[in-house]
Formats: structure tokens, C-alpha cells, sequence
């Protein structure tokens, strides 16, 4: 309960920043009424009408906190380029106190049931910071499936609801459809821990199936299967370093190759003294942001 | 009247083009490109008759959640903006059960980001239940404060429409937030005359044709006068807006009065409702390869996928 507070007190402190007077205290009512009574109808009337009050904020403004809060299920929320009115629906959501397990998710689902896009954006961007957070699980999964971009973007980047509490199986799903929607890879929570053989031997069939169409393969899959690499992806990997023009796809496999486990993969690089340069990591999206941006799955 | 024109949109090349009513969800994305190519920046997707009767709410639910969520992010991928105006359509109107709950339902989405309007509600064949949802929902708009989007009927269109006009001043609206559409050259007069928005649908066999339109912004000027495609799961014409603005070009018409009736007059309607901020639509003609719109990169990997529809080869 304390760590909520401090986050609501967080946000508040941006939100209040980012609004006029008027309406800031519009909303600051709107939030303590919520928080006092949370009635189905009041909810969805200032989740849905925010935009309507919040009147001089510019759409295509956008917010970024610096430091990443930690939420009242110890799982952080990372706000990196929302628009204002999505952090202050995040916000109110933030407000609904904990109430019986069933009124509560009826009241959450009913706002999903009715969403437009950015509601459902904000609403799956939300997904850390709801009471009995085992209970979104297929909530989260039937975010993961929207054809909504920005709503299937708000489920599977910088948050960190899915790594936590999705299974194995659903959690590779997530992957794998971030690659063939061509997300922003290192954006996903979770990847380093949540690395798994499964996911590897998907994404290698992945690759070989892009390879064969002539299609790009994003240098990222490589990199996830790293610890994996037997003698099927090693094949692929090496066929692609002999035809690739693309420095970032060779660069990425040449590391990959060289950290792998896969004696053979290894050879392929050491002996070779221009793959060894390829295969410094230093100036690459994956030399340390990777690793930074999972860290907080643990915190 | 009915010779044969060539398709030349290079008359409108720099126009931006505003279509305050046109069915997206029953066009194909082939639509979507050749609309933005033809420069509609905007648009407005009224809720209406899907072309077979709705059996229960939930497939009214999921038809307006359609609209306000995946339907706008198809648009965005091509550039367009896309605003919808939400209502129970009169033919629906007369399945009381039904539309009792759709009733319940509409508070739910009027207010949403986005909704520029009520639509589109009045007569069909102008029975009892549809006057009586017609005139619950210009209450629904009045509370809300949005503008109304009027369809008038197909049959008895000339009594149809001043009945229209006549509740809605009843009911104690502005004309000046109501939008008469699917006009003629028999309704026009009446409702300019009464200070309503006189919208145009140009729909080819069943509604106006455009040469005719050109004839009747030269007698009325483009005071208060849109034009539209209405375009539908029908044989109907998604660039309906910048063909007749090209037509218009051709007749001599004034640029500033193509604009008006193409673009600014729609704009200026539905912006009453404070959903629609022109500034978007401004804003939204210098996207361009690589640029982000509402966060997401519309051109997936700095390039628009664009099917070419002139080769064989798909790949």
C-alpha cells in the first residue's frame, strides 16, 4: 500500500505539472471521488470524457519519467512517451481501490469491454499496476493478439506485467508476434529471464521461414538465440554471414556465434580475424541497453 | 449530363480533401491508399446498417467498438485521420426491443475521443419507432453537446426531410449543429433556408450524381454545403470527394469554393463537437516516409507497404 501511495503521489506531481490549474483540480476531484467511491458509472465517465476536461493538452504531446515506479505489485511502471492523458488514466485507474475480487475485475473489464484505442492503450499499459495482478493473465494475452498497434504496443513494450505473470507458452507467443510486427525488440521487459529453448527453436524456424521469402530477420532474434545455438541455427546463422550486406545483421550474428555454446559456431568467428571485429558488441543496441532494460524485472 | 469524363485527379493535386461520410469498414485497404493518394486527409465514419439486420447487443456493441478502435487504426496506417459519429440508424430503429438497449448503450461511446456526432439517426420509412429513437438521441446530443448527423430518407424524401428539420427545432437544437444529409435539388432550398448544414452525397444510381452537384454549388455558392461519398458495401465511390472537387475544377468553380464544400465546411460542422482539432488534420499532411503518426510508425520500416496492383508479382 505505501509503495502505491508514493507512485500515485509520483505521478500525481508529473501530472499536476503538466496541466493547467483548472484542470488539474478538475481531475484531482475526479481521481479523490473515484478513490472515495469507485461507482462503475462515475469510473468509465471520467476514463472516458479525460480527454474532453484535459482540453489544452496537445495531442501529439508526449511524457517520459526519468526513474521507473514501482507499483503496489512490486512490478514497475515504465512511462516512456505517453500521451499526457494516458498517464492520467493510468493515474485514475491507480485510484480504484482494492475492493472484492470479483466487483473489482468486473469494473476494470467493463472499461476494456467498451474501449477505443487509446482507452485500450491505456488500460494495457496499466496491466503492473491492477489488484490481484495473477488475474490479468488472459487479459494480457488477448492484448498481445489486438491488431491495434498501439494497444498491442502498450501490452508488450516497456511494461512489465507479461514477463511476470505470463507462462511459457503465452510468453513466447509475445515474442513471436513482436517480431512479426516488427516491435521495438529491446523495448520488451523481460527478455534475458524469460530466454527459454522453446522460444529459440521457434524463432529459428522463424528465420528460416523469412530467409526463405527473401524477407529481412531482425538481428535482434539472434541475439535471444544465443544460448541456444545448436547446429540448425548455426547453419542458417552462417549462411546469412556469407550473403548479408547489412553490417548490423552481421555484426549480431558474429557475437552471437562467438558467445554461443556451439563449439563449431565458435571456431567460425575466432578463426576468422574480420569476424572478430564484427563480433565486438561495443555501439550495438544489445552491448548494455538490453541488459538494462530487464534489469527491472526483478527490482 | 452522363458523357463520359476521364479520371484526372491531377486537377486537384494539392487539395486536401474532408469526407464527413463515408462506411470504412466495408472498404478495402486498396480504399484507404487510393483515398490518401487522392488527398483525403480526414474523415468521418457514421454508425449505420451493416446490410442485414443486428440480431443483439453485442454485435451493436462490437460494431461501435469497431469504430472508435480498430477501424481508426486502420485509417491512421494510411495517413487519414478518422472520426465516427455514433447512433442507433433508423431501419434498426423499428426493432423496439433492440433498440431499447441500444439506447442504453450509446452514453457509452458519445463520449468518447473522437465522436464528432450523433449518426446517423432519422427517418427511413418513417415509422412511429423511428421518430421516437430519433428524438431520444437529438436529447442525447444535445446533453453531450455534439453536433447531429441526419440521414434523410430515400422515399417521401421531401416531407421526410422538413419533418426532420422540424423535430430537431422542436427538440430545441441549433441548426447550426445539425447536418442534413443525402440532399437534392428538391431539399436544398428548404434547408439552407432554415440554417441547417446542407450535406451532398455523391453515390452513383441511387443518390446525387456530381455534375449535378456542380450545378447546384453554382446556383447556392458553398455557404454551409458538403459533399460526400456515403460510400458503402454498395456500388459506391470512395473518391466521390475528389472527383467532384475535379469536376468542379473543370467547371470553373473557384478553388476557395472547392475547398469550402470538400473540406472546410465538414470541418467546421463537426469541430463543433471539440473532438475533431483542425490542427491534427493540418499536421497530418506532412507525414511522410518515416514519420510517426499517434506513436506509430505508419511506414513500417520507413516504407509504406504498397501492394502493386499493376503487376503480376506479389511478394
Amino acid at each position: 500500500m505505501n509503495t502505491q501511495l508514493w507512485l500515485m503521489d509520483e505521478l500525481q506531481a508529473s501530472i499536476k505539472s503538466a496541466l493547467p490549474d483548472t484542470e488539474w483540480q478538475w481531475l484531482s476531484e475526479q481521481v479523490a471521488r473515484i478513490a472515495a467511491d469507485p461507482q462503475q458509472r462515475i469510473v468509465a465517465q471520467v476514463f472516458t470524457s479525460l480527454p474532453r476536461h484535459l482540453k489544452s493538452v496537445e495531442k501529439e504531446a508526449r511524457i517520459s519519467l526519468g526513474e521507473q515506479y514501482v507499483g503496489p505489485n512490486g512490478l514497475p511502471l515504465i512511462v516512456e512517451g505517453w500521451p499526457i492523458v494516458r498517464l492520467a488514466r493510468v493515474w485514475v485507474l491507480m485510484a480504484i481501490p482494492k475492493q472484492e475480487r470479483s466487483a473489482y475485475i468486473q469494473l476494470i473489464e467493463r472499461l476494456f469491454a467498451y474501449g477505443e484505442m487509446e482507452e485500450l492503450a491505456a488500460l494495457y499499459a496499466a496491466l503492473p499496476i491492477y489488484h490481484y495482478p495473477e488475474t490479468w493473465s488472459s487479459r494480457c494475452k488477448e492484448g498481445i493478439r489486438s491488431n491495434i498497434g498501439p494497444v498491442r504496443q502498450a501490452v508488450m513494450l516497456r511494461n512489465a506485467y507479461p514477463s511476470r505473470f505470463l507462462d511459457e507458452g503465452s510468453w513466447n507467443q509475445l515474442v513471436l508476434k513482436a517480431f512479426f510486427t516488427e516491435e521495438s525488440i529491446g523495448d520488451i521487459i523481460g527478455l534475458s529471464e524469460r530466454n527459454n529453448p522453446r522460444l529459440a527453436e521457434a524463432l529459428v524456424d522463424y528465420a528460416y521461414e523469412r530467409h526463405a521469402a527473401k524477407r529481412a530477420i531482425d538481428p535482434m532474434l539472434w541475439l535471444l538465440v544465443t544460448p541456444f545455438v545448436d547446429e540448425r541455427a548455426y547453419h542458417l546463422m552462417a549462411r546469412i554471414l556469407g550473403e548479408s550486406q547489412t553490417l548490423l545483421e552481421r555484426r549480431a550474428i558474429s557475437y552471437v556465434l562467438k558467445h554461443s555454446d556451439f563449439g563449431p559456431a565458435r571456431k567460425h568467428v575466432e578463426g576468422d580475424a574480420a569476424l572478430m571485429v564484427l563480433s565486438d558488441a561495443a555501439g550495438t543496441p544489445w552491448e548494455y541497453g538490453w541488459q538494462d532494460r530487464t534489469r527491472y524485472h526483478n527490482s | 449530363m452522363g458523357q463520359r469524363v476521364a479520371l484526372e485527379l491531377d486537377l486537384v493535386k494539392g487539395f486536401r480533401f474532408f469526407d464527413p461520410h463515408v462506411h470504412m469498414v466495408s472498404r478495402t485497404t486498396d480504399d484507404y491508399q487510393a483515398m490518401a493518394d487522392a488527398g483525403v486527409v480526414g474523415l468521418i465514419e457514421p454508425a449505420f446498417w451493416v446490410g442485414q439486420p443486428r440480431t443483439g447487443i453485442d454485435t451493436f456493441r462490437d460494431y461501435y467498438s469497431s469504430l472508435v478502435g480498430w477501424e481508426r487504426f486502420r485509417a491512421s496506417q494510411f495517413g487519414i485521420r478518422h472520426f465516427c459519429t455514433i447512433g442507433l440508424n433508423s431501419r434498426e430503429a423499428n426493432n423496439e426491443a433492440l433498440a431499447e438497449e441500444v439506447m442504453e448503450l450509446l452514453p457509452f461511446y458519445l463520449y468518447k475521443e473522437g465522436v464528432v456526432g450523433v449518426g446517423e439517426i432519422g427517418f427511413d420509412d418513417q415509422t412511429a419507432a423511428e421518430e421516437k429513437y430519433y428524438r431520444l438521441q437529438l436529447e442525447l446530443a444535445k446533453e453531450a453537446g455534439l453536433p447531429v448527423q441526419v440521414h434523410t430518407p430515400h422515399r417521401d424524401k421531401t416531407k421526410g426531410t422538413s419533418r426532420s428539420m422540424a423535430i430537431a427545432l422542436e427538440h430545441g437544437l441549433d441548426p447550426g449543429m445539425v447536418i442534413i444529409d443525402h440532399n437534392t435539388e428538391e431539399t436544398v432550398k428548404e434547408v439552407l433556408d432554415k440554417g441547417f448544414w446542407a450535406a451532398f452525397t455523391i453515390y452513383p444510381f441511387t443518390k446525387m450524381g456530381n455534375e449535378r452537384m456542380v450545378q447546384i454549388v453554382k446556383e447556392y455558392g458553398p455557404e454551409r454545403i458538403m459533399v460526400n461519398s456515403a460510400a458503402d458495401w454498395g456500388i459506391s465511390d470512395p473518391l466521390a470527394v475528389p472527383k467532384t472537387a475535379a469536376l468542379m475544377v473543370k467547371s470553373g468553380i473557384p478553388r476557395e469554393t472547392i475547398e469550402l464544400v470538400c473540406y472546410r465546411n465538414a470541418v467546421a460542422a463537426f469541430a463543433q463537437s471539440g473532438q475533431l482539432d483542425e490542427r491534427l488534420l493540418n499536421e497530418k499532411i506532412q507525414i511522410d516516409q518515416g514519420q510517426k503518426f499517434e506513436g506509430n510508425s505508419v511506414l513500417r520500416g520507413g516504407q509504406l507497404p504498397r501492394r502493386d496492383a499493376d503487376s503480376i508479382i506479389i511478394s
